[in-house]
């Protein structure tokens, strides 16, 4: 054998003497709980679909590490100790507002990519096909951000939803009014009923918008106010003069919209061109909470009410918010939203039910999650808490969570910021009232 | 009362908008029968020009209308002569499927290129602007620019058309395209002439509604089915038949407003509670029927 040969040799059993090796610490196989997450990251709602991204991306960076500066229980460890440290790996899709798609992605994400559990989907129409799936498969799945009510009426075993829903939203809208006319509000004397008593509404028409419509409607006839004008649209109009055109027909003194992103900007432009001039224009969260509607709209939305739940006022009263706002804000630049701060907390319900159950099993978080109770002083959210419904006619949906409504004013720095105007006693600013119109 | 006139007004001045979206469609119909499914693909391509002209230099958008122009323009003929030209030796389903195609193509290369976001435009002269002309009846002045500067481009297709030896050549390519090459007009480059002038209308159009309408790589779809609304009923060819219909159509999308103008004034509530505005499309779509049924030359067609 010449010299060659025998490098060769010993070179090729070196190889085997280093495959033969018991692996050491450093290359042990981490233990991952994959977590598949279906958001609109393209399309009309891919403004939301990247702040939800954002969210649910700094959540798995707070459970995966040690997080000194954050008063979370899930910061306080590396991966998930009732999983022996395991860490969450997300599985991120795009499915493009389109209900269709996002039950292919789920299908995909169950049985090729092998999830543990899903998170998503913030359109209601993509969450209600979505969890159709997940239900056919046995797979658990947790709903941060979808607000129609009928997504937990459906007696579904294996889908938990976090946030409030619509119908709590739009009372809240509707105990606001009626504060206005007794003098609750924080800065305004009463309101002669007459003037916000007429209501128009136009919202969009998937599962979401024909939802709030319909609960506008009810809630009103509970409130004693008059629904003049209730319009559906198609999403993603192009154009939506001839929608304004009838709200300013009806006369109302109240205009109340259901949005996403695109068509809550149209909409505001359009009133502005029109120079409409209700008294209270309200938007149900989505399209009328996200940074691009403020960023292009600007001084144009001073006055302008949106329901929420997450404001960055919210630091102010939690301090475990504040620390995860700045952390958010570090990383992308803005305060944490709606969108964001819920796709946070639904992950950080993940956490807390895969910790309780102790293992993937389908049926362990199954039962972890009916029985779980996370406290409010864990979360983000200015709730009360997490404790899903697990009989009667909400099946999943957690009890503890409660709605903001904020209004866009100006601070002494001239940026446009969101106070809090109801619930009454948590108000951070005088409301403006009426509506100042635009120049 | 003010609802109304606003809404006949509004529908008049979009309108005129419509009907230079579709006067492309019926000069490539009228000079070589053939269906332009790719269309409202070229109405985007003239929305994102318009945006994005704006947004690189900083001008009005309005301003940049002739670069729009321009690349419509090229973009008209560079189809004809890359690919309409070979499909006109095939039979009308490959000519069909061929703009289908295009269409499809020129979606997807702006889905690639800028992606699926709306977009519109948010700053210039007259961006957000109204115009109050009493009686309640507001107009935004991009609207109103858009109107008139659309009639702008009308009178000078007109004119070109009947008051120009080119103009002339054309109408003889469209009446009979082969006693024309007997009579030395060059047919091909009419044909590319043609699909130049559609392609500058349309994205002149674009680069005009992009200043009150957002726009995405879908947009195309909805102006397609409306601009062969509209030819269908100004009749195929038929540059004033263009005008009258797109007016006609403008109006049939204004019918949810003067629905509720009665519904409010008569206090009806069975008629505020109708969803009218849900269907501000379908009365268009109606009508396309409607025409397609009744009258297929449409209102003003010349040819047979």
């Amino acid at each position: 054998m010449g010299r060659k040969g025998k490098r060769t040799v010993v070179t090729l059993l070196a190889a085997l003497v280093a495959l033969a090796l018991p692996a050491g610490p450093g290359r042990a196989a981490e233990k991952v709980v994959k977590i598949g997450v279906i958001y609109p990251l393209t399309g009309g709602a891919a403004a939301a679909g990247r702040e939800l991204r954002a969210g649910v991306e700094l959540a798995a960076d707070i459970i995966n590490n040690v997080m000194p500066g954050i008063d979370m229980e899930m910061a306080k460890s590396a991966g998930i100790p009732g999983l022996g440290g395991a860490k969450i790996q997300l599985l991120i899709r795009d499915h493009e507002g389109n209900p269709t798609l996002g039950a292919d992605l789920a299908k995909k994400l169950i049985l090729d990519d092998k999830v543990d559990g899903i998170l998503g989907c913030y359109h209601s129409s993509v969450t209600k096909t979505v969890s159709a799936v997940c239900e056919q498969y046995g797979v658990p799945m947790i709903n941060g951000s979808s607000t129609s009510p009928a997504l937990t009426e459906r007696g579904f075993k294996w889908f938990w939803r976090t946030t409030p829903h619509d119908r709590w939203f739009t009372k809240d809208l509707f105990e606001l009014l009626k504060g206005l006319t007794e003098g609750k509000v924080r800065g305004v004397p009463a309101v002669p009923k007459e003037e916000i008593g007429t209501i128009a509404s136009a919202c969009e028409k998937t599962e979401w918008g024909s939802h709030v419509s319909g609960l506008i409607k009810e809630l009103a006839d509970q409130y004693g106010f008059k629904v003049r004008k209730s319009l559906l649209y198609a999403a993603k109009s192009a154009d939506l003069s001839s929608e304004v055109r009838s709200l300013k027909a009806s006369r109302a003194g109240v205009y109340l919209f259901a949005s996403y992103t695109s068509d809550a900007i149209l909409m505001v432009k359009t009133l502005k061109a029109q120079r409409a001039a209700p008294k209270v224009i309200w938007g149900q969260d989505a399209g009328f909470e996200k940074p691009e509607f403020r960023k292009t709209l600007g001084d144009d939305i001073v006055g302008v009410l949106t329901r929420t739940v997450f404001l960055p006022k919210v630091a102010d009263v939690k301090k475990v918010a504040g620390q995860v706002n700045a952390l958010y804000k570090k990383r992308t630049g803005h305060d944490l939203g709606g969108a964001s701060a819920r796709a946070f907390t639904g992950l950080q319900a993940w956490y807390h039910v895969l910790n309780k159950a102790g293992s993937t099993d389908p049926a362990a978080i199954q039962k972890a999650a009916n029985e779980i109770v996370i406290p409010g002083s864990e979360l983000v959210v200015p709730w009360a808490g997490i404790d899903f419904q697990n009989t009667g006619s909400e099946m999943g949906q957690n009890v503890l969570g409660s709605g903001l409504i904020g209004q866009y004013q100006k601070n002494d720095k001239g940026e446009i910021v969101l106070e809090i105007v109801y619930p009454f006693d948590l108000a951070t600013a005088d409301m403006i009232y009426p509506f100042p119109g635009w120049k | 009362m003010d609802i109304l006139v606003s809404s006949v007004v509004a529908g008049v001045l979009i309108g005129m908008v419509l009907a230079l979206v579709a006067l492309g469609l019926t000069i490539i119909f009228g000079v070589m029968d053939i269906v332009n499914f790719a269309h409202g693909e070229f109405l985007m391509l003239g929305m994102y020009t318009g945006l994005l002209t704006a947004n690189a230099t900083g001008m009005d958008p309005l301003l940049g209308i002739p670069v729009a122009a321009v690349v419509g323009y090229l973009l008209g003929v560079a189809c004809y002569w890359g690919f309409i030209r070979f499909l006109l030796r095939g039979p009308m389903v490959a000519q069909l499927l061929g703009t289908f195609g295009l269409m499809l193509l020129l979606r997807n290369l702006a889905l690639l290129l800028f992606g699926s976001e709306d977009r519109g435009v948010n700053a210039g002269l007259l961006v957000g602007k109204s115009v109050d002309f009493g009686m309640g009846v507001i107009v935004p002045a991009t609207k109103l620019a858009a109107a008139a500067l659309s009639l702008v481009s009308f009178v000078g297709v007109w004119l070109l058309m009947n008051r120009t030896r080119v103009g002339k050549a054309l109408t003889a390519t469209a009446l009979n395209a082969q006693a024309a090459r007997y009579m030395g007009i060059p047919t091909e480059r009419m044909n590319a002439l043609a699909w130049g002038i559609g392609g500058a209308t349309v994205t002149i159009a674009g680069a005009l509604i992009v200043n009150f309408w957002s726009v995405n790589p879908y947009v195309g779809l909805l102006f397609t089915m409306i601009a062969f609304t509209i030819v269908a009923l100004g009749g195929f060819g038929s540059v004033p038949g263009a005008l009258a219909a797109g007016i006609v159509v403008g109006l049939l999308m204004e019918i949810p407003g003067i629905w509720d103008s009665v519904a409010y004034a008569t206090e009806w509530d069975w008629m505020m509670d109708v969803p009218v505005t849900s269907f501000k499309y379908t009365f268009v779509y109606l009508a396309y029927f409607v025409i397609m049924v009744v009258r297929p030359r449409g209102l003003f067609g010349w040819k047979h």
